[in-house]
């Protein structure tokens, strides 16, 4: 059975055109860049060509700001931790209360470590107020970290807005974005509209590179102490052998995202479009989380009412079919998605989420599959559930009280 | 993480989820035992019914006919379900009879369940139970006579340990034991107790605490870090406004009025000798002071009794 992949914000398929372009490091040029003979040329050559690349093509950024890493994590980690450790005498973290865990947990271990963190809300869009911003900054502020977009709603937050009130408010406040769901998707200006962005962290895989290659664009005079120590690599900044192949694949990968940008656009909104406006016309009960916000482009995260998505995730993988789910069974832990609880979805749709994600490399056939099938499972899984008249195939009275409660019964929170 | 779920479970979601001939999807209207456990924000929730053919004399001999399940859930625990009612239709049970089967008895009519699914199976047995309660009821049996422990202490409300998932230390205590649990891994995976927040693995009566409570030293768990004291003092309230005066008068207060009369029992007693900021220092008198065993106990015992009446942030220190 073919496989329908609709999770490229878990991750994505590697461009054949990255494939060619890495082949030659993983096979003839193997030679350590930081090698003195003549063979290793190559290597290196390779290595500072993509780091101008891709500082170009995030808007004419120098090329010694970008620092490549293993991973947006690793990005993330060093972005937080190298900037904690080099501006001692402030305490106090702003972020919001939807990051990935890479940000999430970070900021949480600063805060078992004595630092004040403000986790921003948002409201039922998925929405930052930036008014609660301003209310967060103090005079002992020392990093901002706010995500670009999310990477379970798609939602897109006002990064700029967000770093030039920093930057007014005190040039000596760091702001960071992970912007690992928006490189590629959204156009980055570093000298421009990001022009006020200290940090950016980014990942390969989100956008057809392979796994294990990642970036963090530190600008030019911004104190980040080094998170990996080491060898010189990196001048210094992020000790290890470089990823020859991969740094490579990054930039080629990234070169394609800007020329693919234009054509794919408007290909991708139209499926996704198409995608949620079928799906809320055939299913009841079903909610878009963050509709009514900027959202990216490829994202869409619907909500069933009523049901559980793990069996919703198990059947549509049963139909070659690939999605992720927001709720308790399908996270690791035993509650639902962050995300979503701090979007206060209702508790009746919460552990019924799925997340679709599209890429270059869908089809309106694919899209056609989803709408044919997801319908079904859905009602299937109604069918089940106890907070559903199977009979009259609507939700049972007690059931939509539930839905008008205003709060949860339990706060996980 | 991918699913490994045996051949069987995913079989019986499939032919569940289709509505296949044999399956046992529904509720059972006017039935004779009614049972529900979980609940949609926690992300689970099973009703399961059944109807007994009812015996002419004693009620104690009436045979359950029929089973049906209505399931919010994820894969297993609809599996789960499932298996539930197959293993009672097989059996031809009296209810008191169907009280034995126990969650272990669906892992291994499923082949096995994923460690981190037990609840699934627990969740299953926990609504068989309640509805044989609500049989009981109904039929006018007396339970209790017949030496069914019918958790009669569990209904008083004990203390909530697990404040995510609302379960009370006589249920957890309860579970640990009859489902031989020795981890707080292993508790979370069967109940789903400590398994959002965390905060209940480590803290005073906590979860750690209650596996030390039934099984005594030797179960310490190595994977299990313990919290540190400055996550703890995170994780407490906002400082409030009290000078240093008015906060040593609250501490021998609440000292005077809850921890000495508790100690005396025993002919004990507890000295404070310093305060800072909100660390106490106490030192241990009479028949506590020498009892190297009791002194941890005693300790949180006093901490608790601190956090609870002056400020969360207290701990204090043995001298």
């Amino acid at each position: 059975m073919s496989v329908i992949y609709l999770d490229n914000n878990a991750t994505t398929q590697v461009a054949p055109e990255v494939v060619e372009a890495i082949t030659p490091y993983l096979t003839g040029e193997y030679f350590n860049p930081s090698s003195m003979y003549d063979a290793a040329r190559g290597p290196a050559d390779a290595v500072s060509a993509a780091r101008r690349r891709i500082a170009k093509l995030l808007g004419n950024a120098r090329p010694n700001e970008i620092l490549f890493t293993s991973c947006a994590t690793e990005s993330n980690n060093t972005a937080v931790f190298g900037t904690v450790a080099a501006n001692p005498d402030r305490r106090h973290v702003i972020t919001t209360s939807v990051e990935h865990p890479a940000i999430h947990n970070v900021a949480q271990d600063l805060e078992r470590r004595g630092f004040e963190v403000d986790f921003l809300p948002v409201d039922s869009e998925g929405r930052l107020d930036v008014t609660d911003f301003v209310h967060a900054l103090r005079p002992d502020t020392l990093l901002v970290s706010v995500m670009l977009a999310n990477n379970e709603t798609g939602v897109i937050f006002p990064v700029e807005e967000l770093a030039r009130i920093t930057k007014e408010t005190d040039p000596g406040i760091v702001f960071h974005t992970d912007a690992t769901q928006g490189v590629g998707k959204l156009p980055i200006d570093l000298r421009g509209s990001f022009q006020n962005v200290d940090l950016l962290s980014f990942s390969g895989h989100k956008l057809h590179a392979p796994k294990g290659i990642g970036a963090l664009y530190i600008r030019r005079g911004t104190p980040c102490r080094p998170f990996m120590l080491g060898g010189h690599q990196e001048d210094g900044r992020r000790a290890g052998t470089e990823n020859v192949a991969f740094i490579v694949g990054l930039a080629r990968a990234l070169e394609l995202a800007v020329e693919h940008h234009d054509t794919d656009e408007g290909r991708i909104v139209a499926m996704r479009d198409r995608l949620q406006r079928e799906l809320e016309n055939r299913i009841p009960y079903l909610q878009v989380n963050g509709g009514a916000a900027p959202r990216l482009i490829n994202t869409l995260n619907v909500a069933c009412h009523f049901i559980e998505g793990e069996g919703i995730l198990y059947q549509l993988s049963s139909h070659g079919i690939c999605a992720s789910s927001g709720s308790a069974c399908t996270s690791g832990s035993l509650e639902p998605s962050h995300v979503l609880r701090a979007m206060k979805i209702p508790f009746t749709a919460i552990h019924g989420s799925v997340r679709f994600s599209l890429s270059r490399y869908n089809t309106e056939a694919e899209i056609d599959r989803v709408i044919e099938v997801f319908p079904e499972i859905v009602a299937s899984l109604r069918r089940m559930s106890p907070y559903w008249d199977a009979e009259r195939d609507a939700p049972r009275p007690e059931a939509l009280e539930m839905l008008e409660a205003p709060d949860m019964p339990q706060d996980h929170a | 993480m991918t699913w490994n779920y045996s051949k069987k479970t995913t079989e019986l979601f499939m032919a569940a989820v289709q509505g296949k001939p044999g399956t046992h999807l529904g509720e059972i209207e006017d039935a004779d035992g009614f049972g529900e456990h979980g609940s949609i924000a926690c992300g689970d929730a099973l009703r399961f019914t059944f109807s007994v053919d009812r015996h002419p004399t004693d009620p104690k001999k009436d045979r359950i006919t029929d089973a049906r399940y209505l399931t919010f859930g994820c894969t297993s625990a609809i599996a789960a379900s499932e298996a539930l009612c197959a293993i009672i239709e097989e059996g031809d049970f009296t209810p008191i009879e169907a009280l034995k089967i126990s969650n272990q008895d669906l892992v291994d009519y499923l082949g096995g369940l994923p460690q981190a699914k037990i609840h699934c199976s627990v969740m299953g047995a926990e609504a068989l139970e309640a509805a044989i309660f609500n049989w009981a009821q109904k039929r006018g049996v007396d339970l209790a006579e017949l030496g069914i422990d019918i958790r009669r202490e569990e209904q008083e409300e004990g203390r909530l340990v697990c404040t995510c998932f609302g379960l009370t230390e006589p249920y957890i205590l309860r579970k640990i034991e009859e489902l031989e649990l020795r981890s707080i891994p292993e508790i979370t995976n069967a109940i789903k107790a400590g398994g959002a927040c965390m905060s209940c693995h480590h803290q005073p009566g906590g979860l750690q605490d209650l596996l030390l409570k039934v099984w005594g030293k030797q179960s310490t768990s190595l994977s299990q870090l313990p919290v540190l004291p400055m996550a703890r003092e995170a994780l407490a309230q906002p400082p409030q406004e009290m000078s240093p005066f008015k906060f040593a008068k609250l501490v021998e207060h609440v000292v005077d009025e809850y921890v000495r009369p508790q100690l005396a029992k025993d002919g004990g007693d507890i000295e404070i000798v310093d305060i800072k900021d909100t660390v106490v220092y106490g030192r241990f008198l009479g028949a506590c002071s020498d009892c190297a065993g009791s002194s941890r106990t005693l300790k949180m015992m006093v901490e608790q009794a601190l956090k609870d009446r002056v400020d969360q942030r207290i701990r204090v220190v043995q001298v």
